[in-house]
């Protein structure tokens, strides 16, 4: 078991408002959430002495204006006012959103910083200047010259080759998914940060949604929205000076295998990737898949959280459609997923809201959505075939 | 659907000085990927080292043409670059014979929608871009 579990615990969460109509810039919505979380934690900002963020775009090509598509250290630094305490920050490019946290959690283990905050902006990309004014063919460079001239950039499209590989390979149908968005849509209902809290979904309105790349409907993809979520994270013994219950930190891990295409990340790799990450995850935080009371899931793309639950172990390679199905995943089942409603519904906070929940769920703050007395939750990140990281919180220390 | 959108013309690839060879065979009616001198691994898209063994001698060679659909997508989505008003149009993962997980992208026409499957044999051909620019295509055989 690592020596660091139970060491260090989230303590704050901030929300800025989630919105596909945002009244303000990216980096005011950030400097919301972070001051929410800082009040939230009982701090004063001047406390704040370690920064991290994973700043990268929604999509290549989204732009990368500091505080209008990207949130970075420097804005933070700059405008949040705790600039003259800070002595450690860090922005991760590698792993996924569980990243920043386990580097705070690192920096906190050494001493580098007493009390981390850590936060993902996003924001909903107007593709600018486009070419349709200029004379010519846009030219594709890089790897992209063999995949833009085809019309296939996009990442929907990948998953999309991944997902119908998967059902090809299992027997899967999209019943499997649309009990996913469901159970998704359920529980954004009861939260109130959701950006489809009072939007009902039935099994319908799933099966009758327009496709976006055959087999993922409009309801398989996140919901592109502006916003940001934030953290606090310190040591077990600050922690218990501070107003909320902490959510300790048992063990974290990261997505390590290799994978085998260049041009394109491919089904064949979600075990191998996912699995060398829940490998980590499991034996870093000495608790395994079976002691989990819920599991928050990345959900980017519907399909990625069938992928995790087989690759982390909750059932075995090619069960995922099965063990979703007949109301296991729900609040009241044998293992409740995604219980805040995901990225799906409540809205692409690329995985923050995966941990926030987490944290929600051991420090009885999950409100409708409390699962009585649930004493480990993990939350992982990224799609399992490219990427990710991933941690376990616990009630205890 | 609404009707037309403004569109933009369909990307074409900027070869450069290590994907040149690549594009000159395409042009040519040939379909050629690098291979390591080395190991005799292909590299696909190319590479200035090979990504199976580091080493740093790759020539560009003649393959078969021949694959399989290794996966497929119909896509709907009108925010395609230069693909507006293609929308919907197959897009193919095709695995090149020479090699297991040899990738190349391609489009199959919208017509082949209800053939299109995993597994299905597939031959290069090639679509004239125009301005002297050939792409590699695939058709299911």
């Amino acid at each position: 078991m690592w020596h660091g579990r139970g060491k260090t615990a989230i303590v704050g969460i901030g929300y800025s408002e989630i919105t596909r109509k945002p009244e303000k810039p990216l980096g005011l919505l950030a400097l919301d959430a972070c001051r929410a979380a800082i009040e939230d934690a009982g701090l004063d900002a001047r406390r704040i002495d370690g920064l991290a963020t994973y700043p990268e775009s929604p999509f290549a090509g989204a732009g990368n204006r500091d505080g209008e598509d990207v949130v970075s250290v420097s804005f933070v630094l700059n405008h949040l006012g705790a600039a003259a305490d800070v002595r450690w920050y860090a922005q991760i490019e590698t792993g996924m959103i569980a990243s920043p946290v386990i580097e705070a959690v690192n920096a906190l283990l050494v001493g580098a910083c007493d009390y981390a905050l850590v936060w993902r902006a996003l924001h909903r990309p107007i593709l600018r200047g486009g070419s349709a004014a200029s004379k010519g063919a846009p030219r594709a460079s890089g790897d992209a010259q063999f995949i833009a001239p085809y019309g296939a950039a996009s990442i929907v499209q990948t998953h999309a080759f991944a997902w119908r590989r998967y059902m090809h390979r299992y027997g899967a149908t999209r019943e499997a998914l649309a009990a996913l968005a469901l159970n998704s849509r359920r529980n954004a209902n009861l939260n109130p940060r959701a950006f489809f809290h009072f939007t009902p979904m039935s099994r319908e309105d799933y099966f009758n949604a327009r496709m976006i790349a055959e087999p993922l409907c409009l309801f398989d993809c996140d919901v592109p929205v502006d916003g940001c979520v934030a953290l606090i994270v310190t040591t077990a013994d600050r922690a218990r000076d501070l107003r909320n219950q902490p959510a300790y930190i048992a063990g974290y891990g990261q997505n390590t295998a290799r994978r085998r295409t260049l041009l394109y990340y491919t089904l064949d790799d979600y075990m191998a990737c996912g699995g060398s990450l829940a490998q980590k995850l499991w034996s870093s935080a000495g608790l395994g898949p079976e002691e989990m009371d819920a599991a928050q899931l990345y959900d980017g793309f519907n399909p990625s959280t069938l992928y995790w639950l087989e690759a982390a172990g909750f059932c075995g390679e090619g069960e995922g459609a099965d063990f979703v199905a007949g109301g296991r995943i729900a609040l009241d089942g044998e293992l409740p997923i995604n219980t805040f409603g995901g990225s799906l519904s409540e809205g692409r906070m690329h995985g923050m809201g995966h941990i926030a929940e987490a944290v929600r769920q051991v420090t009885d703050r999950a409100e409708r959505r409390q699962i009585a007395g649930a004493s480990a939750v993990c939350a992982i990140d990224g799609s399992p075939m490219l990427r990710g990281s991933g941690i376990v919180v616990t009630r205890d220390p | 659907m609404s009707g037309e959108v403004e569109t933009t013309r369909k990307p074409v690839p900027a070869a450069d000085e290590l994907t040149r060879p690549f594009w000159d065979a395409a042009r040519a009616g040939r379909l050629v990927i690098q291979r390591c001198s080395a190991c005799g691994y292909y590299n696909h898209p190319p590479r200035n080292f090979c990504d199976a063994c580091l080493a740093r001698e790759l020539a560009f060679t003649p393959v078969s043409g021949r694959g399989a659909v290794f996966s497929f997508t119909v896509m709907h989505q009108r925010d395609v670059a230069g693909f507006e008003n293609d929308a919907p149009f197959i897009n193919i993962v095709v695995e090149i014979a020479e090699q297991p997980m040899l990738m190349m992208v391609a489009n199959l026409p919208i017509g082949e929608r209800e053939r299109v499957r995993i597994g299905a044999p597939v031959e290069v051909c090639f679509e004239d871009r125009g301005d002297g620019v050939a792409i590699p295509q695939f058709r299911i055989i």
